[in-house]
């Protein structure tokens, strides 16, 4: 306030703050962590940064340990809940749901010298860092458990699962379905609340196609459910009460009582129409008996096809003023087209924000292949709410691939209101990113071809990334080929995964030894691994295939953290 | 303005080469060359709120959008139609179907327009401009003593101003941009 209207006094405060802030810098770069604890107590972060000043703790805060072959339970581990909170199994034969909480650590050394002394054989036991909550059974009769789905509702603890059935491959496309797409006699989602393994709800499916990772997105409580084989968008809605809500299907209608609007007005039109009645009751038994497939007739675009072509339609209309130019033009661009619009069928979807969805188009093929960036594809935004197409784009559209490299933390909307998502490094979002990917880019021999691989990822599959600040890019730089925030399963490697500070580039600081822990062991077959994480625990999870008796071991990774808690508590105390 | 004319002219070649088409059963060319005639003429003059123009490499099915015109019920609706040319054109109608949801007394319940001119009323000397023209004017100028759809042809003529309000509730949810 002073120094805002007197200048002397200014750059005389801006020294002083100067010398502050590189005093503070001195004692970062110390990297002791009693020195941050008590940097953190008396002085503020700017407005905006405490939590970015929290998470640079876990610059001290890191796993150093690992230990091998724990003895744990023969199970297929999921996930951690992105709070941390619960650790989610499933059992080998994909009926049970088992829940872990991760506990904090039972044991610890006493000794002065804790960095030579063995651990305590306590910390061989999986039950020293988990206890079961509970085992459910979700799967019934001939369904199995998804073992690739599983999303968290975090605002009320819930947990939502699928089970399945076997999948058909030539079903026959019967009830308006769509030709070459498979099908799964049932798809049952289940509510679980996560503290005591109740089941409140159930969503069936029947004789339907979810598609990858069952074509599920959660948003908030809201959560889109693609029906590939039926085209529709379901939109439910979790409550807190703990029951799906249907809020509409997008697809062959847009709003949510368009159907009712046209069966009513269809009735009056039947009761005076006397030909017509004779053909409907035959539609009206099929319609009844399979659910949601509410397609009168086939002659018609389905509403979000006609949303669809009248936004394509209306953007080339009004690009030109002349009628008879903008006739040719409707031609060339639109109707010779029309028909590879026409065979376009929805594919992923994502949401944006409450209302928007991110809708991702494609063919048949494309939907049923893994490699889609091979298929034509487009991106459509589309507001649920006005039922509008509000922008459409082919996958090699640069113009989206700019909004993608400038804003893709946006793409990863996973919810309103969960802070520590706005965490996970992109290169919108990060430095260290963004240069990676610059240097991808510039290597790159083809920019087209470039723009289709980096749009492949749209929409993004929900909760895919974890929010462990051991992924942060601005705090530590590792190999994305070994490791990386992305849940997913990758071929693992004898080489050490480092993890290398950021501020100082030749400072290892901790380093996961994926490879088993018996060096000898030389006939490993096939080396799956899986890292699962949350804040303070890592897991790793190997399948090594050796003979028959497939061995699982857990690796947790903990001692400099002990001690580092240890001298906290004591500091603090 | 030489509308009339060309495809007057258009009528009278088409009559010797259907001459021909009975004799050589070599139709499919005759009418391609026909439809051809028809595009040029289209795309020289285009009715107003109309396009179209053929589906892929196919000559013979084309895809139609007409525009709700202002102060109707369907304004803002954007309505798209199948056209399907027959080999045997320009001596038998090209078969159009709505593919856009419609409350109209003149078009049924799978989207059939009921125009005279599709059917008995067909005229060779027609062409793809005048039938568009036709299908814009039943937007205009129903028919509610010919309907296909009973039901609203008694509303049109009994009470106008809900047929009006449920014909516009129509295109709002299933022709137009945005609900």
């Amino acid at each position: 306030m002073l120094s805002s209207t007197q200048p002397q006094p200014q750059s005389q405060g801006t020294r002083r703050k100067k010398q502050c802030g590189s005093a503070s810098v001195l004692m970062f770069k110390g990297n002791n962590l009693a020195s941050r604890v008590f940097e953190r107590q008396i002085r503020t972060p700017p407005p905006g940064t405490s939590v970015y000043s929290a998470r640079r703790l876990y610059e001290n805060l890191v796993p150093s340990c690992t230990i091998y072959d724990i003895e744990c339970p023969d199970l297929s581990f999921r996930k951690f809940t992105d709070d941390g909170q619960f650790l989610v199994c499933f059992s080998r034969n994909h009926h049970d749901l088992i829940v872990y909480r991760p506990t904090w650590l039972s044991f610890s050394c006493k000794d002065e010298d804790c960095d030579s002394c063995d651990l305590p054989s306590k910390a061989k036991r999986f039950e020293s860092f988990f206890t079961q909550l509970y085992c459910v059974s979700l799967a019934s009769g001939n369904e199995l458990i998804c073992k690739d789905f599983f999303l968290y509702v975090e605002n009320n603890k819930f947990g939502l699962f699928a089970t399945s059935t076997a999948q058909i491959h030539d079903a026959p496309a019967i009830g308006g379905a769509i030709q070459g797409i498979p099908s799964i006699e049932k798809i049952t989602f289940h509510l679980v609340r996560m503290e005591d393994g109740v089941i409140l709800d159930v969503k069936v499916f029947s004789n339907d196609y979810l598609g990858h990772s069952m074509g599920v997105f959660l948003y908030d409580d809201l959560l889109a459910i693609v029906s590939l084989r039926y085209q529709t968008v379901h939109i439910l809605q979790i409550r807190d009460s703990g029951n799906f809500v249907d809020v509409r299907g997008i697809g062959a209608f847009c709003r949510e009582d368009d159907e009712l609007f046209l069966n009513s007005h269809a009735q009056c039109m039947i009761t005076l129409d006397k030909n017509k009645l004779r053909e409907l009751p035959a539609n009206h038994i099929e319609n009844g008996t399979q659910q949601h497939r509410h397609i009168p007739g086939t002659f018609f675009l389905s509403g979000i096809k006609q949303r669809l072509f009248s936004f394509i339609f209306r953007g080339i209309w009004n690009e030109q003023k002349d009628h008879t130019m903008r006739v040719q033009c409707l031609k060339k661009k639109f109707y010779f087209h029309f028909q590879d619009y026409a065979d376009l069928i929805i594919l992923k979807v994502q949401f944006l924000d409450r209302h928007h969805l991110l809708i991702k188009f494609g063919s048949v093929e494309g939907a049923v292949s893994r490699s889609t960036d091979q298929h034509p594809a487009f991106f459509a935004v589309y507001n649920m709410e006005t039922t509008e197409i509000i922008a459409f784009y082919q996958n090699s559209a640069e113009e989206l691939y700019y909004l993608f490299e400038r804003y893709c933390d946006h793409f990863h909307a996973a919810s309103g209101n969960s802070l520590y998502m706005n965490f996970i490094s992109f290169h919108s979002n990060n430095i260290h990113a963004l240069e990676q990917l610059r240097n991808v880019k510039s290597k790159t021999s083809s920019f087209p071809q470039f723009v289709k691989k980096m749009l492949a990822s749209l929409p993004f599959s929900c909760q895919s990334l974890s929010p462990s600040p051991y992924f942060d890019q601005s705090l530590f730089r590792f190999d994305e080929k070994l490791i990386s925030a992305t849940d997913r399963h990758r071929q693992s490697t004898d080489h050490p995964i480092k993890f290398i500070s950021r501020r100082h580039p030749n400072l290892l600081r901790f380093k996961i030894k994926p490879g088993l822990g018996d060096e000898d062991i030389g006939n490993v077959l096939k080396d799956l691994g899986l890292f699962l994480h949350n804040a303070s625990i890592m897991v790793a999870s190997h399948q090594a295939y050796i003979g028959l008796d497939g061995s699982i071991s857990v690796y947790l990774i903990l001692k400099q953290l002990v001690i580092c808690i240890e001298k906290c508590v004591s500091f603090f105390c | 303005m030489n509308c009339p004319s060309s495809s007057g002219g258009g009528a009278a070649s088409v009559a010797a080469g259907g001459g021909r088409a009975r004799s050589s059963a070599t139709s499919v060319s005759v009418s391609g060359k026909r439809i051809q005639k028809d595009m040029m003429e289209f795309n020289i003059n285009p009715p107003a709120d109309c396009a179209a123009g053929p589906k892929g490499d196919s000559l013979y099915q084309w895809i139609a959008t007409i525009i709700g015109p202002p102060e109707l019920p369907y304004e803002g609706g954007i309505f798209f139609l199948d056209i399907t040319f027959p080999p045997e054109y320009p001596f038998k109608p090209p078969k159009v179907v709505f593919k856009t949801r419609i409350y109209h007394c003149n078009v049924d319940s799978a989207g059939n327009p009921g125009l005279n001119i599709l059917k008995d009323g067909w005229s060779p000397a027609l062409t793809i401009s005048k039938v568009l023209l036709a299908i814009r004017s039943i937007f205009t100028d129903p028919d509610p003593r010919n309907p296909l759809v009973p039901g609203i042809a008694h509303l049109y003529l009994t009470d106008r101003a809900k047929h009006d309000e449920v014909a516009a509730e129509w295109t709002m949810r299933f022709a137009s941009l945005a609900a």
